[in-house]
């Protein structure tokens, strides 16, 4: 029964599942799929250390999960993956963030030979998403292949914001997923996980990549980016597709200043206390495509 | 009396949680024979060695499977019985059980999870309250936690523990002298032996970024092996894709016990099996199967988040 309403509303919506093994959709010319995989093995551990050159990752990297939104048409991929994210902590490189039995270390007689290290645990990351454009990848192609890489495509600041009032409406929820990119246990100091959910309805899809980051007895973090695109009712040759990043922190002792409890187990929940952190960065971008006609033209020559 | 526990283990057998009046009776039972234990418990082979468990009772379930029934099997838990699982409850109190029924047949000694601290951040606390509605049933079981044994020396050959070595220790007389009964401190060598980790890139010793916290390289285990006489040191506390791991050449291994760690990662678990010489198999086992453990389903249910 429940199934036959699933089909019938991503019927009315005109949209299809795909198929039996796969987790996603097809829906006005977009094609939205998460895959959700184990952990690395310890080989391919050693192979990602290798690749983003550090010798330390996440204890839990869900290397091969991935969520994807292609627009068939321009060939546009907006897509989400843990070695992405992962390069993006190993650039920013934040210097480590102590715990608090730390200070007590510090008294500590010291072995003859002790190295500290000085990596960033915390698995920090400026990442908020990947994207590319390869007209090869669009439906239309004349069946080229192409040479040259896919291009990248540009976001800009824009005055426009993300239609919470539209989102809020309880329209049907046609496809949902959430997956896992990463996430470390701070050895039992807090948590740090990195996250891509996503929910497509008839009009639109939206999804919300988070970074949350609780460091015991220390510091949360919170680095959200959502993004939002509204089905358009033309030919949907361009997609209006709109990137909202905001950035959040807060130390326990500002959040006890503020008399806020400072216990750990009460901040496990980051949709809880979201509010309670203050706002360091907030933005809201558009995806450009400056290079969609400089990709396509060389592979129509190509072909002539 | 026996029969009575015999029931009570057949009950937990069938996850099913104790009342808190049987739990207080069983704790108490359980501390007389603990604190008989050596901080460093001998250990007779043949004996199965185990990892984290973390409350995944239906895994648990799976390894008993794997490696037999106790007491028929002698088993060595290395701790980690509770947090992060569903059934953190029933896991320990199950092991618990298990422990004051067939003492000579099973032991336990202490993870860095069995400390009144990191379970009122990790869920076994919430799990107690939710449960009991009480945190009374916590405070007999954190009570037992501090009587756990710190490690185990197997026929005097295999180093058994929960984290890893210290800098504090360098003979296991010293691990000998240490007064356990008490929460876990937030350092020196009974916190290092909870906590600490093998790391490739130090040869000595190194401390995590964190500023707190032990990492040791080959040259430390190699010195504490020579120096106790022991082959090798087997320890859990770290998640292994594989189940187990062995580093710096065959020294020290790690051995994982809990199967789809958190319901998520998809993982395998391993139990280490040493016959009466010594000989070692690795069984490697899976998650029990998703019909058979009253967990939520894999699929998230649909959320308007914003």
């Amino acid at each position: 029964m429940e199934q036959e309403s699933e089909q019938t509303q991503l019927k009315v919506a005109g949209a299809e599942s795909l198929p039996k093994g796969r987790s996603g959709l097809r829906i006005r010319g977009w094609l939205i799929e998460s895959r959700n995989r184990p952990i690395l093995t310890s080989r391919c551990v050693e192979r990602w250390e290798h690749e983003i050159e550090t010798s330390h990752l996440p204890e839990m990297v869900f290397g091969e999960s991935t969520l994807t939104l292609l627009h068939l048409e321009s060939g546009i991929k907006i897509h989400f993956n843990a070695l992405d994210a992962l390069k993006g902590w190993k650039d920013e490189a934040l210097p480590p963030v102590e715990v608090p039995a730390a200070a007590q270390w510090k008294f500590r007689s010291k072995p003859f030979q002790q190295v500290i290290l000085d990596y960033d645990y915390t698995f920090t990351t400026p990442y908020c998403g990947s994207e590319t454009i390869d007209p090869n990848e669009a439906e239309h192609k004349t069946g080229a292949i192409s040479e040259g890489e896919s291009c990248s495509l540009l976001w800009e600041d824009c005055k426009e914001k993300i239609d919470l009032v539209a989102l809020a409406s309880k329209e049907p929820i046609l496809f949902y997923d959430e997956v896992v990119l990463y996430e470390d246990e701070l050895a039992d100091n807090g948590v740090s996980l990195l996250t891509v959910k996503v929910r497509v309805m008839p009009s639109s899809w939206f999804l919300l990549l988070r970074f949350w980051l609780r460091v015991d007895g220390v510091l949360m973090r919170l680095r959200d980016t959502r993004m939002y695109c509204c089905f358009g009712s033309n030919g949907n040759t361009k997609p209006v597709v709109l990137r909202d990043i905001c950035w959040r922190e807060a130390t326990f002792q500002e959040l006890s200043a503020k008399g806020f409890p400072s216990d750990s187990a009460a901040y496990s929940d980051p949709n809880l206390i979201s509010q309670r952190l203050s706002i360091l960065l907030h933005k809201t971008q558009k995806l450009k495509a400056p290079c969609m006609m400089r990709c396509t033209f060389p592979l129509v020559g190509n072909l002539v | 009396m026996s029969s009575d526990l015999d029931r009570q283990i057949e009950q937990l057998k069938r996850c099913e949680p104790l009342k808190e009046s049987e739990v207080k009776a069983l704790c108490l039972k359980a501390m007389e024979i603990l604190v008989e234990e050596s901080n460093v418990q001998r250990v007779d082979a043949p004996v199965t060695i185990c990892g984290d468990i973390h409350g995944q009772f239906y895994d648990m379930k799976e390894l008993f499977k794997v490696g037999g029934d106790c007491p028929k099997t002698n088993y060595l838990f290395l701790g980690d019985f509770v947090d992060r699982g569903f059934y953190s409850v029933e896991t320990f109190l199950l092991l618990l059980a298990l422990k004051v029924r067939y003492p000579d047949r099973i032991t336990l000694i202490r993870g860095n999870h069995e400390s009144r601290q990191i379970t009122q951040v990790y869920g076994f606390y919430d799990e107690c309250l939710r449960k009991y509605g009480s945190v009374n049933v916590w405070r007999y079981c954190t009570d037992i936690f501090d009587y756990l044994s710190l490690s185990a020396l197997i026929e005097n050959r295999i180093f058994s523990v929960h984290g890893g070595l210290s800098p504090a220790i360098t003979t296991l007389d010293q691990i000998r002298t240490i007064d356990r009964k008490q929460e876990v401190p937030h350092d020196g060598a009974m916190c290092d032996l909870l906590w600490s980790d093998p790391e490739d890139v130090v040869e000595a010793w190194g401390v995590s970024p964190r500023g707190a916290g032990y990492l040791f390289g080959g040259n430390v285990v190699t010195s504490f092996n020579h120096s106790n006489n022991i082959d090798y040191v087997c320890r859990a506390h770290q998640l292994v894709m594989e189940g187990y791991k062995w580093m710096f050449n065959n020294q020290i291994v790690t051995v994982w016990s809990a199967p789809n760690y958190c319901y998520r990662c998809g993982n395998v678990a391993a139990i280490l099996e040493l016959d009466e010489n010594l000989k070692k198999v690795f069984r490697v086992f899976e998650a029990a199967p998703q019909e058979s453990r009253g967990v939520p389903s894999k699929k998230p249910a649909p959320d308007y988040f914003l």
